[in-house]
């Protein structure tokens, strides 16, 4: 990581003698501000706490600590015990992967998407694989009581770390108490393996595979929506990419995926999705929304859904909830949503397509071929040229790339305008 | 041109509450003490005490809901007039009897006693009638937003800054305005108390706060010796104070934010938010906070960040509190513009801008003058308390502010009566 500026650190000091440390971890001097701002909050409440109980709390010594710990790379979550997500916030502990703002983007998205869908079942059953600390169920069943009141909600997350289900736990129960109207719904956190397999032999006090829990608990083996966002970096992109923060104080269990051996045929970051997609089939969920890191992994990701015979598959950026303002609104064909990084793959079938409000088959996620010759062809005039290439109408454009690439379509961009057959 | 309505501009007058409510406020101003009224006034006084009439013969034949909300409006100002007509009969008569030479001595006493108490009556009833066809603020009766910024001067300028906002906080605690700090950073970017001030922004939830605070925009100069000042010398130094009308959700009606005609509507297609990416990648691959909202009104450029909260829904919740209140503020002031442009032409009242001076704080002299009405008080710790005196020095600002308005509604008479000769 770059040096910071002396200039910087020189003006963070002028500021306030505790700012400077607090740059190495936040980078540039708002965010310092922001961070030392809720530390102090922070350190003011728990005095308040503890004089209540008739303790006293050297207040400056704490916020020192507080500053030290931070500057070395420790998480404020961690420090401050939680972290906001959508409108919820949620008790974080070191352990236990800290929610993050895309994951709550994405779901809060889904949630009013399915919370406004026609067609759903009584009760609506969400399923969420690699749960941490529970934080996309209860975001979920938030969103969706706010919308609809009509539907009984099952949920249930899911995780291999005893840590994670305790804290999924403690948050439901603290959200439960501020909310009951909202909490009702039967949440349940369950401790499984998402990677085993139900055939294998493995160790007696290892969790079990996720098909023999549900049995073992006699939980529904039927679900209607499938969330997850499971570990999905690589070891490489660990140790090159993840900030600091990440690679010295989060667990290594909840962002890389194990390594097995003679598995280079996958990419060391995708291990989970294969699973996962084999626990959609056999639950036969409907609707799909898996985190990822980016657009290639998304990409590797659309691909497998598709070939597992999805009806539709689309990529969702950091904000699926804005405005696609950028260039490629599909790559290979599928769909792009929103706007940022690509952040997740939402796929569909059956009834799902409905609840999502995607025509049985969308269009965009056919061939661009098919599409050209059955949609396009009959009503705008795509010219044939003389040395027999095919002249393209400029809204076409963007097209062009997957069917020159991938087609091999003989295509030539024309500069005239739209031309509609009348 | 367009027509310049009297009661309330059109387009507002939805959001207006009914005047005579407003006019009830114990902070309603009282206009000139005056016997006279101005005869432009007057005339207009009287054109709608006629409409009136036929207004009423028209509702005896059948209902009409219009004419009905129209009587309403006009009932204040015909009241008025009939006190005010009066008034005058009384004055008129009394005088004639004091100068009739023939009056009978002990009648002639009697007279002379009566006719002050008939000037006295005179009196109110003129300010009455004037009040009555004042037009009331369209936001009077929002609650609002004080924006207060250190301008010139440096840290002795942030300090000053402090000094405002803690003495516009006593004012509301000793007037029951509820007030509650929607944002307040020190220069460090913290919020401790104690140290100079960047920017606060003050929120006086209760009815009528605009109307009471609204005057109090503009450049606030200090004059006096600062802490820091070794050598002893006077300096001055400024803070700008921006006074919007809070558009809280709940203050208004559905309609308004809904209804594309209101200035507190926005088209949520022409905001764009950005929330702080975090940087790269994203995803697991960073746990930084970044909570930071951005929105920005497109057609405009006017942009607000908030970045108070670890919960972005929070931020973007004040974000378009703050936003809203911004552009609607935008919408009248451009209303207010074309509306001076053309009262200018007459008679050059001046509008109270943002950028004007508007009041100076005298540490030496313990002196606060108000460049606007001409007010000088004395104390100046009372002032700084919120007490008694800024009462009395705000509520001068609002008597001139009133009277500027009279003086415009005339103006825009001016034309219309020179259309008719
Ligand atoms: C990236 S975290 C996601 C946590 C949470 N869903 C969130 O969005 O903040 C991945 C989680 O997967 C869990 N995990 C790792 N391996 C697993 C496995 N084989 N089966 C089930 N859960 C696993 C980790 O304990 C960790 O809590």
């Amino acid at each position: 990581m770059p040096r910071l500026p002396n200039s910087l650190l020189r003006k963070a000091r002028n500021i306030n003698s505790l700012l400077p440390a607090l740059l190495g971890p936040c980078r540039d001097l708002t965010s310092a501000q922001n961070e030392l701002r809720w530390l102090r909050e922070h350190v003011h409440k728990e005095a308040k706490r503890r004089s209540k109980k008739g303790d006293t709390l050297a207040k400056a010594d704490l916020l020192k600590t507080l500053v030290e710990c931070r500057a070395k790379g420790f998480p404020l979550q961690y420090l401050l015990g939680s972290e906001f997500f959508g409108d919820l916030e949620i008790e974080c502990r070191p352990g236990v992967l800290i929610p993050r703002p895309e994951t709550a983007a994405s779901v809060t998205h889904l949630a009013k998407l399915i919370g406004s869908a026609q067609n759903l079942p009584t009760e609506l059953r969400v399923l969420d694989l690699c749960t941490g600390t529970g934080c996309i169920p209860l975001l979920f069943q938030n969103e969706f009581r706010s919308l609809r009141d009509n539907i009984a909600l099952r949920l249930l997350g899911v995780d291999i770390s005893r840590k994670a289900i305790a804290l999924a736990i403690r948050n439901r129960r603290r959200l439960h108490q501020s909310n009951k109207d909202v909490y009702k719904t039967a949440t349940a956190f369950m401790l499984a393996d998402v990677l085993s397999n139900p055939f294998a032999d493995s160790a007696i006090d290892s969790p079990l595979p996720l098909k023999s829990a549900l049995n073992h608990r006699r939980l529904p083996a039927f679900w209607d929506i499938l969330i997850s966002n499971p570990p999905y970096i690589s070891p490489d992109a660990f140790r090159t990419t993840t900030a600091r923060s990440v690679r010295g104080f989060e667990p290594r269990l909840a962002l890389v995926p194990p390594q097995e051996a003679g598995s280079s045929h996958v990419e060391k970051g995708d291990t989970f999705y294969p699973a996962i997609f084999q626990a959609a089939k056999d639950t036969e969920v409907k609707v799909v929304l898996l985190e990822v890191a980016d657009l290639d992994q998304a990409l590797r990701v659309a691909r497998m859904a598709q070939m597992r015979n999805f009806d539709g598959v689309e990529i969702w950026c950091d904000q699926p909830d804005q405005v696609n303002d950028s260039i490629p609104e599909a790559s290979h064909g599928i769909p792009i949503v929103g706007q940022g990084n690509g952040r997740s793959v939402v796929c569909w079938q059956g009834i799902g397509a409905e609840w999502l409000e995607k025509k049985a088959a969308s269009i965009e996620s056919r061939p661009m071929k098919e599409v050209l010759e059955q949609t396009l062809a009959p009503r705008f005039e795509l010219e044939r040229c003389a040395d027999d290439t095919v002249r393209l109408p400029r809204f076409l454009f963007r097209a062009r790339t997957q069917l020159v690439d991938e087609w091999g379509l003989p295509v030539k961009w024309s500069t005239q305008g739209d031309k509609k057959k009348s | 041109m367009r027509a310049t309505p009297w009661i309330c501009r059109n387009c507002l007058s939805r959001i207006a509450r009914p005047a005579n409510r407003l006019r009830s406020s114990r902070f309603q101003s009282t206009a000139s003490t005056s016997e006279s009224v101005p005869p432009a006034l007057l005339s207009r006084a009287r054109s709608i005490a006629s409409e009136h009439k036929q207004l009423t013969e028209k509702l005896a034949d059948g209902f009409d809901t219009r004419a009905a909300k129209k009587l309403g409006e006009y009932s204040a100002v015909v009241t008025a007039l009939k006190d005010w007509e009066k008034a005058k009969e009384s004055v008129t008569e009394l005088t004639s009897l004091i100068h009739d030479p023939t009056t009978d001595p002990e009648l002639l006493a009697l007279a002379s006693d009566d006719l002050d108490a008939t000037r006295t009556q005179l009196a109110n009833a003129s300010s009455n009638l004037t009040t009555s066809l004042v037009p009331i603020h369209p936001f009077a009766h929002l609650p609002c937003l004080l924006e207060i910024r250190p301008g010139a001067g440096g840290s002795e300028a942030a300090i000053f800054a402090g000094d405002l906002l803690r003495m516009y906080q006593a004012f509301c605690n000793r007037n029951d305005f509820r007030s509650n700090l929607l944002k307040y950073e020190n220069v460090n970017g913290t919020q401790e108390a104690g140290i100079p001030l960047s920017e606060a922004v003050l929120e006086i939830d209760s009815e009528n706060a605009y109307g009471v605070f609204r005057s109090e925009a503009g450049v606030h100069r200090v004059q006096r010796v600062p802490a820091t000042e070794t050598k002893g010398r006077t300096h001055t130094s400024a803070a700008s104070v921006h006074v919007l009308p809070s558009l809280q959700e709940s203050s208004l009606g559905e309609n308004d934010i809904d209804d594309p005609e209101s200035d507190y509507y926005i088209d949520p297609k022409e905001v764009k938010l950005e929330v702080m990416r975090a940087r790269g990648a994203g995803g697991q691959h960073v746990n930084t906070t970044e909570s930071a909202v951005r929105l920005t009104h497109i057609p405009t450029n006017t942009s607000v960040s908030m970045q108070d909260s670890r919960s972005q829904p929070k931020n973007k919740e004040k974000a378009w509190v703050l936003l809203r209140s911004r552009l609607a503020q935008l919408r009248r002031d451009k209303r207010e513009e074309e509306m001076v442009a053309m009262r200018r032409s007459v008679v050059g009242v001046a509008r109270m801008g943002r950028g004007d001076k508007v009041r100076t704080y005298n540490w030496g002299q313990q002196r606060v003058t108000d460049h606007r009405s001409g007010t000088t008080v004395h104390d100046l710790d009372d002032v700084m308390q919120g007490g008694q005196t800024l009462s009395k020095v705000m509520e001068s600002v609002r008597t001139w502010l009133m009277e500027k308005d009279v003086e415009a509604l005339l103006a825009e008479d001016a034309p219309a009566r020179e259309g008719k000769k």
